[in-house]
């Protein structure tokens, strides 16, 4: 996939700040306060979760969040929608298995919920 | 509580519209938008919008939203982003989350102007990553500048869909093919015309069977559907793409005015509150504007915003009776223009057979995406001649004008009637400017030259792609259907600030392929 | 008023039907199959089929699905769209954490 370099009618991306962030454990790099989504599908990540209770992956739909479908745990937060969320220095950011990060190698879901 | 005198909800053309005409009239409206930035989608239209110049014909859409939100600045309207208004009731009082904390405030007059979200439809493996929005796509490209996907396949061909489908390919993506279930496109001609002229397939009375892949999309396909829209079996078709976008309407945002109680009607254009010609719903007070109000182009909307903004000033007591009926009056014709042809909201659902001047409509236009080679001389923006001139390819009537006003020499008329086809006035002379074909946002105008050299024809065409060709380049002329027909020489390329990014190109190509070649590929 | 008896004899039984177990409602998980079946278990309003099923009540609030749900009950109670009350509006429009709903300063 990747970024667009120069547009037709847009001309060249604006300059902005290379940010670097970490996704799953693997260092990542994206534009300050682009929205998460962007750098991620920048960088070729399509899943986002794994849905409660089919485990299903899930991925960007909307993007200007509304339907809630790209939400990841950004710095230990859960349930946060990635599309319209800006990219920060050094942020964490993980796949969401229902409603939380996997754990200690067993994926989090929680059956009571 | 604070109070103010107007709350307008939604910073998108029709709420910034209404609050600059109310500040205009010396109130002191707050827009709360729920955005990190206004303007709502405008921001992410690249394309030139039609109508005429009161309703800024041929201006791209993020530039129209830069005119606006300099206006709102300039009459200082308060416009307050990252707000999300959560609540509204029925004494005009709103809630609104802003940071981590909610707040209520009261309007005099309450404004709703929230737009509208994006329908779906279910296929199996709708819900896998890679599968998306067509308003996504719109977001991703043209505001992130991140690439949606690589091949993409497009569900829907209203005029979303085709508007996406030519963005898409701006933006270096493959579109594999557009698909619809109707058994005619639903947008402008035109915008079906400039995708299928690159050579993109039209799939009509078709749908999606199954979009494959496991962690994400790597395929779909899609199979044929008879009248009842059930799948006809033997019909499939398969396409690798990693993208699938769907763009099947708009449904009206209309949350908040039925949680305030405002009597609502349900339409087969969506949930939306009953309302005058002015946007007043039946709660005293409270008004609606754009989309929520009525699915329509963001150019109606900014004037039913205007509308709105002109009465609720005139009912708070800051205009006269006879200065808000001259201002409603000029915005309403102004509306009114852009209400009429084929597309309008009243021909919503109908199969009309001829254009207004009895024309018989393209078939291939409807179903294929391009006019037939034996159809297009049947439109009188079609001439033959010697010598340069404008071969304007516009056939269905939709409201606009820029062509006419675009040629110095009048070359061009489209008359009184905003809607009616446009002619080329016989004994004006063509000075090969190419102002026309820069002008017209449907890029269906091209400059033909028949005599142009020795057994050649020379054809300028609008191109709005990277890399932009060369003078001297050889490459291949395509048909209306985006079919290579012969090879095709560069012979100019131009560019300046009045075409705004629509560049011309002219090729050279066999004398006999003057009325076919209207696509160059390198 | 047309009794729920009465109107759960003139829908007839519920059939299943291929695609039933296409999800609706992406945010709850909720499947075409489970909604038409809550139809012929006697949920003729979208209020009460998103209290059985909670579809439209996950994060997206029915941004996405409610359209969906709504055309087909109706097409399981045989009557159009427009003549099925939509669903309750209701605060907060927007999913939101508890903690600041809490802080909800009221007028002040």
């Amino acid at each position: 996939m990747g970024r667009i370099k120069e547009h037709p009618i847009l001309g060249e991306a604006p300059e902005k700040k290379k940010v670097t962030f970490r996704f799953d454990g693997k260092t990542m790099e994206g534009y300050e306060g682009e929205p998460i989504a962007a750098a991620l599908k920048a960088e070729g990540v399509m899943v986002h979760r794994y849905t409660k209770k089919r485990h299903e992956p899930r991925g960007i739909f909307c993007a200007i969040g509304r339907c809630t479908d790209c939400v990841m745990i950004v710095d230990g937060k859960p349930n946060v929608r990635t599309c319209i969320t800006p990219l920060k220095e050094g942020m964490t950011v993980q796949t969401q298995y229902g409603v939380q990060a996997k754990e200690n190698g067993k994926e989090g879901f929680d059956e009571t919920i | 509580m604070k109070r103010y005198d107007l709350i307008v909800i939604g910073a998108g053309p029709a709420g910034l519209s209404a609050a600059i005409e109310a500040a205009k009239c010396g109130m002191k409206p707050v827009v709360f938008d729920e955005n990190a930035r206004p303007g709502g989608q405008l921001f992410k239209q690249i394309h030139k919008f039609f109508g005429s110049k009161e309703h800024k014909a041929k201006i791209r859409g993020f530039k129209i939203g830069e005119d606006l939100l300099k206006e709102a600045e300039e009459y200082g309207v308060e416009v307050v982003l990252n707000a999300t208004v959560i609540g509204l009731y029925p004494e005009k009082e709103i809630t609104v989350r802003i940071g981590d904390i909610v707040k209520h405030f009261k309007g005099d007059y309450i404004l709703i102007a929230t737009g509208a979200s994006e329908n779906m439809v279910t296929f199996k493996g709708w819900t896998k990553p890679g599968v998306i929005g067509a308003g996504a796509a719109q977001t991703m490209m043209n505001l992130h500048h991140v690439m949606p996907g690589e091949r993409v396949l497009m569900l829907g061909t209203g005029n979303v869909g085709l508007v996406v489908s030519y963005q898409l390919l701006q933006a270096g993506c493959e579109v594999a093919a557009l698909v619809d279930a109707a058994p005619r496109i639903g947008g402008y001609g035109v915008h079906a015309a400039k995708v299928a002229r690159c050579g993109v397939p039209f799939y009509l009375s078709h749908t999606i069977v199954e979009a494959e892949g496991e962690e994400a999309v790597s395929g779909v396909t899609i199979a044929q559907v008879d009248e009842k829209f059930q799948f006809i079996p033997g019909t499939e078709k398969h396409f690798d793409v990693d993208t699938i976008c769907v763009a099947v309407g708009l449904s009206p945002m209309s949350q908040l005015l039925k949680q305030a109680g405002c009597q609502m009607a349900d339409l087969p254009g969506g949930y939306v509150p009953v309302c005058d010609e002015f946007g007043k719903t039946s709660i005293d007070g409270i008004y609606a504007a754009g989309d929520v109000s009525g699915i329509e182009e963001a150019s109606s909307a900014m004037i039913e915003g205007r509308i709105s903004g002109v009465v609720i000033a005139a009912d708070a007591g800051y205009l006269s009776e006879d200065e808000k009926q001259q201002k409603c009056d000029e915005l309403e014709k102004a509306l009114g223009g852009l209400r009429q042809g084929m597309f309008a909201p009243k021909n919503r659902g109908k199969k009309l057979e001829t254009t207004e001047e009895g024309i018989r409509l393209s078939e291939s236009l409807l179903t294929k995406g391009y006019i037939a080679d034996d159809e297009i001389s049947r439109y009188p923006g079609f001439v033959k001649k010697a010598g340069v001139h404008p071969v304007m390819e516009c056939t269905q009537n939709i409201p606009c004008n820029p062509c006419q006003d675009a040629c110095p020499k009048g070359c061009i008329s489209i008359g009184e009637n905003i809607t009616s086809l446009p002619v080329v006035v016989a004994d004006k002379e063509c000075i090969g400017c190419g102002m026309c074909v820069a002008s017209c946002s449907g890029q269906a105008i091209f400059l033909v030259d028949e005599t142009y050299e020795e057994g050649y024809a020379s054809i300028t065409m609008p191109y709005e792609f990277l890399p932009l060709p060369e003078k001297g380049d050889v490459g291949t002329a395509l048909d209306r259907s985006g079919k290579e027909i012969c090879q095709a020489q560069v012979v100019d390329v131009r560019s300046t600030k009045a075409f705004d990014h629509t560049n011309l190109l002219t090729i050279k190509v066999p004398k006999d392929m003057a009325d076919k070649a209207r696509f160059y590929r390198r | 008023m047309i009794s729920v008896d009465d109107r759960l004899k003139e829908i007839g039984e519920f059939i299943p039907q291929p695609d039933d177990d296409m999800l609706v409602c992406r945010c709850e998980e909720v499947s075409k199959g489970e909604i038409r079946k809550a139809v012929h278990a006697g949920m003729f309003t979208i209020e009460e089929i998103r209290r059985f099923l909670r579809c439209g009540m996950g994060l997206c609030q029915g941004q996405t699905c409610s359209r969906l749900v709504k055309s087909i009950v109706a097409r399981e109670l045989k009557v159009s769209p427009a003549e099925l009350e939509p669903a309750v509006s209701r605060a907060p429009m927007r999913p939101m954490e508890m903690e600041v709903l809490g802080r909800d300063g009221g007028d002040r």
